[in-house]
């Protein structure tokens, strides 16, 4: 229990200094979002000085870190000056988008990637294992902004698939059934694309992870007194593996969220992606500190959960 | 094939792959921002081996499908949708400079002026796409190998400093570390973008991309290289050399730091694609070089609009392109893995 | 500050501790290499540490070869205290004390080449020009017994005897007073063993060094010894000639290992002789 809570507040000051250096660094940041309005010739510079001070732009650095601490923890995090709204929110919405699709593309990736790991781990060297290998590796030298603009392409050029975003144009006006099927049309592209990206590495990491295990010595022990096959595989290799395979899945969440922007930017799906580069574009401070927290938080708070199945699933992390 | 086999194919194919790309004024046939107004969205001239009058030759032929209201060459039939060109080899065309310095006229290929002949087609200013290609790779690879040197620099003298003095030097520099790598690299690195200026050009922003590329990936190499100093600085022979007297630097030089090259060359050749991406994608989200400097980004990023993937399809080729300079990347990175990971420290 | 001219070096009180922390409760505890250490070591002489794994015998070599700080106690060298010099006093007076590990694998960086290995020491303490430098190793090599045709080998290329002379002669290299050799000779097979000890006792006639022998074989030890001090868990039980320590020896515990040798008859036999 100890160990739970050691974790959970080093988690919590780690996400505290990101705040903190996130924060002063888009303060630093030169120019801003009134740029566009300062050369404007017919504004003054007094109106956009007057508005400035009303967001609270001119106050000193101390004092904006506290009050958007305060706004933080009410939820707000903020004021968007590209949305004219609080910037809670605006993110709640694109969060739920991206946990969407990313746990859908996670779950897809892994349903495929345990399987095959597993499989071509217990038929090493043979013919399926080499293919599968040459697969993985051919999948891994494509990088993924090729792969989603590949994607987008066949999208365009079949128009099996939606071209990007989230619904279809009066997709509001659908009943629920038919709104939650139009989702998962849109979200097939993305999803795969995602799950695909991830496929390579996890399998490799799979397979790596149960080789280990299955030429560990006590499985060629329980091997040699008769056990059979599909028991050794499930009841004993599996659980030795999932450590390694829980460590496995924490490090991907960030390279997942990574990739995750770059296929929302590309296939229009409405997520935090395209909301940051947006709002890296128009200077809109407060949006790109949000979302950055957010990833962070959503990086800090897998990789958590990731300890914690890992305390709970490895006896020998209780006892250290 | 054993990983030596597989280090020398890499190391082949990417030598081959950079040799073109930094002599891309030589094998290119036409200037990166040379623009074609009458030939916006040309698609690629096909390679044949027939002349306009259907002889078989040796020498390759491209034919390029002929504008409706271009009339027909000399000796080609008017019933030829096509014009067709002899392909020369090494001949003069626009100038441009070798290295920035030296300037020449001498190109790998062309077919005879005024006609122009694009291999892959032209963009929306019809500026040749296999030209842009191969300039661009100059800055986008380039970006990619100084970001990683950079970056692996970055990590042996924080690595370097943090394992051999220990104490309150590591853990501070280990949690600064922890601080960069809790958030998911693609965040970060927009993240310090959006700090900088955004409307510089030119050289600058591209030294300004390489300085953020490379600094905000630190923190992975300098922990590997912590732990390989760590357990070096145990040695034995380095504790013999600390009993005659030698001084840290002599110990980090001559004892410790040789042991991090099998460290240091595979992230290299990790890390350097990974980079090059970095670029190319600031680029395509239009955070990175800004026109008119070519880069691999650029070329993609036309492909986000629905009529370009529509009606010209053959935008996409170049980025095809792209697949084997990161094969042999991936292959040299997984060689030296295998081969590093084979030989006990 | 009396000390009596023929003995090299002479420890008083001296103790190592060094502080540890629990993995899980970060609570620290004080662990004792060894404490209240008192030694004389003649000129030219060989004295024997014994005593078994963990009584502190390393610790203790370590700080007599200046390669660690001692927590306590004095050690003086020629008269001259150690313990209270500065770092870049102590530089000089680490060419006159030289240390061989146990594993001549691990003392020597297997990437250097012999001729670099011997030279090391000529380098890191500035003397002589690289010329010099590579005659002195190569006249080094042939001192103990190595053909300088393989100075340009790599360490790994050699084997455990041959590194361990290589060790040898990289200790010499500065011509030092005081050798100490921990457990030099128990990663060696006996053929090995007895051509090293035939090299250091010639070399110890001709160099006029000093020996300090760190060993947990006794039998080994009864063989060139000329003193032998027993510790036991941290501290030094007795220190004696060696024909005293193996015929009447005064501490229980001694008492105890030479039990525990097999051949103790033969060995008394040839002391008395």
């Amino acid at each position: 229990m100890r160990y739970i809570g050691r974790r959970l507040v080093h988690a919590m000051l780690l996400l505290v200094a990101i705040s903190f250096f996130s924060f002063a660094l888009l303060q630093i940041a030169p120019g801003d979002f009134f740029d566009a309005m300062r050369l404007n010739p017919q504004i003054s510079a007094q109106t956009v000085n007057g508005i400035r001070s009303q967001y609270g732009l001119d106050r000193p650095f101390p004092e904006r870190y506290a009050r958007w601490m305060r706004s933080l923890v009410a939820g707000q995090l903020g004021f968007s000056l590209a949305y004219n709204s609080p910037v809670g929110p605006l993110l709640r919405a694109r969060a739920r988008n991206t946990l969407l699709l990313t746990g859908t593309a996670t779950l897809l990736a892994w349903l495929l990637a345990l399987p095959i790991g597993i499989w071509t781990a217990a038929k090493k060297g043979k013919l399926g294992d080499r293919i599968a290998g040459l697969a993985t590796s051919t999948l891994l030298t494509i990088p993924d902004i090729l792969l989603f603009l590949a994607l987008l392409l066949l999208a365009v050029r079949t128009g099996w698939f939606p071209a990007g975003g989230m619904i279809s144009s009066g997709g509001e006006d659908l009943g629920a059934w038919s709104r939650i099927k139009d989702v998962a049309f849109h979200l097939v592209l993305p999803a795969l694309g995602l799950a695909v990206v991830m496929l390579p590495v996890l399998v490799r990491h799979i397979r790596s992870a149960m080789i280990d295990v299955l030429e560990a010595p006590f499985l060629r022990a329980a091997r040699g007194h008769g056990i059979p096959h599909q028991r050794l595989l499930w009841r004993y290799a599996l659980p030795v593996a999932a450590n390694p395979l829980i460590s496995l899945f924490g490090f991907s969440i960030a390279t997942l969220l990574s990739a995750s922007v770059l296929v929302e930017v590309i296939l229009s799906w409405p997520g935090l992606g395209p909301l940051l580069v947006e709002a890296i574009l128009a200077r809109d401070v407060y949006v790109v500190v949000g979302v950055v927290m957010l990833s962070s938080i959503f990086l800090v708070a897998g990789n958590l959960v990731a300890d914690m199945l890992l305390f709970a699933a490895d006896p020998r992390i209780r006892v250290e | 094939m054993t990983h030596r086999h597989k280090l020398w194919a890499a190391l082949i194919l990417l030598a081959g792959i950079h040799a073109i790309i930094l002599f891309a004024g030589f094998f290119a046939p036409y200037d990166y921002a040379a623009q074609d107004r009458e030939m916006p969205f040309a698609p690629p001239g096909r390679i044949e081996f027939f002349d306009a009058s259907g002889e078989l030759h040796i020498h390759p032929y491209v034919s390029i499908p002929r504008a409706a209201d271009s009339p027909p060459d000399v000796a080609e039939s008017a019933a030829n949708p096509y014009h067709v060109y002899r392909v020369r080899f090494f001949v003069r065309g626009d100038s441009y400079k070798i290295a920035g310095l030296f300037p020449s006229r001498l190109h790998f290929f062309g077919v005879e002026a005024p006609r122009r002949a694009y291999l892959l087609g032209t963009d929306g200013f019809g500026r040749d796409q296999l030209s842009r290609f191969l300039y661009g790779g100059q800055i986008s690879l380039l970006a990619g190998v100084l970001a990683a040197a950079l970056c692996v620099s970055l990590g042996i003298f924080i690595g370097a400093i943090s394992g051999f003095y220990g104490g309150w030097i590591d853990d501070l520099l280990m949690r600064g570390g922890e601080l960069f790598l809790a958030l998911p690299w693609l965040y970060l690195l927009f993240a310090v973008r959006a700090a900088l200026p955004l409307h510089i050009a030119g050289w600058q922003v591209f030294l300004l991309l390489v300085c953020v590329i490379g600094a905000v990936g630190w923190a992975r190499p300098a922990r590997l290289i912590r732990g390989v100093v760590l357990s070096a600085k145990e040695r034995k022979f380095v504790v013999a050399a600390r009993g005659f007297g030698a001084s840290d630097l002599y110990l980090l030089r001559r004892h410790v730091l040789p042991q991090t090259y099998g460290i240091v060359l595979t992230q290299m050749a990790l890390l350097i694609p990974a980079y090059v991406l970095a670029e190319v994608t600031l680029t395509f989200l239009g955070l990175g070089v800004t026109e008119p400097m070519p880069s691999w980004g650029s070329l993609l990023s036309s492909l986000q609009q629905y009529y370009v993937l529509s009606s010209y399809w053959w935008m996409f080729l170049p980025a095809l392109l792209l697949i084997p300079v990161f094969l042999a990347y991936y292959t040299a990175a997984d060689a030296l893995q295998e081969r590093w990971k084979s030989v006990s420290l | 500050m009396t000390f009596i001219s023929n003995s090299l070096v002479v420890v008083r009180g001296l103790g190592k501790s060094y502080t540890r922390r629990r993995p899980i409760s970060r609570k620290k505890y004080l662990v004792r290499a060894f404490e209240a250490v008192d030694l004389k070591i003649r000129r030219c002489s060989t004295l024997a540490l014994v005593g078994e794994s963990g009584a502190g015998k390393s610790s203790l070599a370590r700080c007599l070869a200046l390669l660690d700080k001692p927590s306590q106690g004095e050690i003086w060298y020629e008269g001259r205290s150690l313990t209270t010099l500065t770092k870049k006093n102590l530089f000089p007076l680490r060419r006159e004390i030289q240390y061989i590990f146990q594993e001549p694998a691990e003392s020597l960086n297997s990437r250097f080449t012999a001729r670099e290995i011997i030279a090391e020491p000529l380098r890191i303490q500035r003397e002589g020009t690289p010329v010099e430098q590579n005659e002195r190793a190569l006249a080094l090599m042939e001192l103990v017994g190595l053909s300088p045709d393989g100075a340009d080998k790599r360490a790994s290329e050699f084997s455990g005897g041959q590194k361990q002379r290589l060790a040898i002669a990289r200790a010499l290299a500065l011509e030092p007073k005081l050798l100490i050799l921990d457990e030099s000779l128990s990663s060696l097979d006996p053929a090995n063993q007895d051509m090293i000890l035939a090299l250091l006792a010639e070399l110890q006639s001709s160099r006029s060094l000093t020996y300090v022998h760190i060993s947990h074989d006794l039998q080994l030890v009864s063989r060139f010894a000329d003193e032998v001090a027993v510790m036991h868990e941290g501290k030094i039980l007795e220190q004696q000639s060696a024909r005293a320590l193996f015929s009447c020896p005064v501490h229980e515990h001694t008492r105890e290992l030479l039990e525990a040798m097999p051949a103790l008859e033969a060995i008394l036999e040839e002391l008395s002789a």
